[in-house]
């Protein structure tokens, strides 16, 4: 499982990283958010299903 | 804006109304009824107040408006050089100025965002948590021998405000000029016998914010206010009116507010002693989703107006060009499609999409502020009042929650406790020696790191680590 931030639709409320620091960055200067390359690490996946929930912007998608 | 009866294709496009006014007394009282009764019925409305305008209740109605700025427009344009639209307010003030980028579009709105986030970003907040923990430890001071504490006047009005004014570069100390008149003007109806002090109060504070404006254009000095006085935006140097139109928009935004969720919260808190005393004990896993509850339950600002700017379909309603639109960001938020129970606090809520901060572009630029001066508030009541009990006879709402959902006063007693470190005087004015010295209201690009405080008193609280 891997997770894309679309940074078009990302508007830095930051609850993903709020909710799983581990597989999202925060953009220094507007707080946009950015997720790590790579699969999600084993363990995590409920957490990155839970991040996807509550993004407010739906901006937070599954890469297949 | 016609307010004839709605006949022809406004009929069918009208047919779904409600009377809504938000700006009675009754809409407080009648709030989770008026707001479950759209949801169900017409998550859209139109509704003949204020010379006719829609209301947008539902969740993903909400959603999807909000997010269409390429037809709904933030513009506010009193002297009619564009299109004449009013901005956010609905009804709108007559005030012959814009209330900063929250009343505009892009691409203008878009310069002045990237030129104030580098101030109000995750990491640049951060850097202010341990002036704000001074300043928490030190108003708490003046209130813990005496075991008597309004939780609006004597801790969510200061520190929010004090805060501010250091992002801003304005002087510490003047906190007080600046938050009675912002405070007082959002609950006090223009017919209140106390109007002509607050009207006096406002001109103070404007004088003073026109003279840090100069000030800091002169002799520059770090912070928000320093950026504006020498941003060049779309090209053009904006006049000050307009970036005094901005400082307000950032002090309204940054003070009441967060006041209000704090004061709010520590109420509801207060009421539910099992529930305080979890928030306590598991607040290391417990305090993000509660404080995102409270949010989303308490939505602080209940919404913001549009203009509808090209005719459209959006969320299955047909808009026209200029129609007034409010987006209910307090209903939204209730919606039980989103939300199960969505009349319940409940601390550890997952899937908080609430809208209390808003969507799109216009997110709220302080959202990372209000979130984190409010946990360090309840998190140092929560450790030095542990038992507090709010007096319902002494609670104060305000009468109407159509601009703020806030409190004016908020009384409540607790077991007296000792005081650790100074008082807020000397501990404002050894902030504002530590401001200056290590710059802190640089932007985040130029200064990293948070603020190094050399505490007064203890260096720190007994039995609970700070997070």
């Amino acid at each position: 499982m891997k997770v894309r931030v679309d940074p078009e639709r990302c508007q830095g409320h930051t609850l993903c990283s709020m909710i799983a620091p581990a597989l999202f960055t925060l953009d220094e200067e507007d707080g946009h958010s950015t997720a790590i390359d790579g699969e999600v690490p084993a363990g995590l996946e409920s957490k990155a299903a839970e991040a996807i929930r509550s993004c407010p912007e739906q901006a937070i998608s599954v890469i297949p | 804006m016609t307010t004839e009866p709605v006949a022809g294709d406004d009929a069918e496009r009208k047919k779904n109304r409600y009377h809504f006014d938000r700006h009675t007394p009754e809409y407080r009282q009648q709030f989770a009824d008026v707001t479950a009764e759209m949801l169900d019925k017409c998550p859209v409305a139109w509704s003949d107040t204020y010379g006719g305008h829609w209301v947008a209740a539902g969740h993903s109605q909400v959603f999807e408006l909000a997010r269409s700025a390429e037809y709904v427009s933030n513009d506010h344009d009193p002297a009619r050089e564009r299109r004449g639209y009013k901005g956010i307010s609905i009804p709108s003030p007559d005030v012959g100025f814009r209330g900063g980028f929250l009343e505009m579009d892009p691409p203008e709105q878009r310069h002045y965002r990237q030129l104030l986030n580098p101030y109000l970003s995750p990491a640049a907040v951060a850097r202010w948590t341990p002036l704000v923990d001074e300043i928490v430890r030190a108003s708490l001071n003046e209130k813990i021998e005496s075991g008597r504490i309004d939780f609006v006047d004597d801790l969510a009005n200061i520190v929010p405000a004090v805060l501010t004014l250091g992002m801003l570069g304005i002087p510490l100390k003047n906190w007080d000029i600046y938050v009675e008149p912002i405070h007082a003007s959002v609950y006090t109806s223009p017919n209140s016998p106390d109007i002509a002090r607050i009207q006096a109060s406002r001109i103070a504070m404007r004088d003073d914010m026109a003279a840090q404006l100069t000030g800091i254009r002169a002799n520059p000095r770090p912070g928000l206010i320093n950026a504006l006085a020498h941003a060049e935006i779309n090209g053009t140097v904006p006049p000050d009116f307009e970036l005094l139109g901005v400082i307000a928009l950032l002090m309204g935004g940054g003070f009441d507010t967060t006041t209000a969720l704090t004061s709010r919260a520590l109420e509801w808190l207060s009421e539910h002693p099992d529930d305080r005393q979890r928030l306590s004990a598991e607040r290391d896993t417990l305090l993000d989703s509660a404080t995102e509850e409270f949010l989303r339950y308490f939505t602080p600002a209940p919404g913001d107006g549009r203009t509808i700017s090209a005719d459209c379909v959006i969320a299955g309603q047909e808009f026209k060009e200029g129609e007034r639109l409010w987006l209910s960001w307090a209903m939204s938020n209730r919606d039980p499609a989103v939300f199960p129970n969505p009349n319940e606090v409940e601390l550890d809520r997952t899937g908080n999409r609430h809208h209390s901060f808003g969507l799109g572009i216009h997110r709220c630029i302080g959202s990372n502020v209000a979130r984190m001066v409010f946990k360090r508030m309840v998190t140092a009541v929560l450790d030095r009042m542990p038992d507090y009990v709010c007096d319902p006879a002494g609670a104060e709402h305000y009468q109407t929650i159509g601009i703020i959902q806030g409190m004016k006063h908020l009384p409540a007693t607790f077991t007296p406790g000792p005081r650790i470190g100074d008082g807020l005087e000397e501990t404002i004015a050894r902030m504002q020696v530590l401001v200056d010295e290590q710059r802190l209201a640089e932007p985040v690009t130029a200064r990293k790191g948070a603020a190094s405080v050399k505490l007064a008193g203890p260096q720190r609280l007994p039995g609970r680590p700070a997070k």
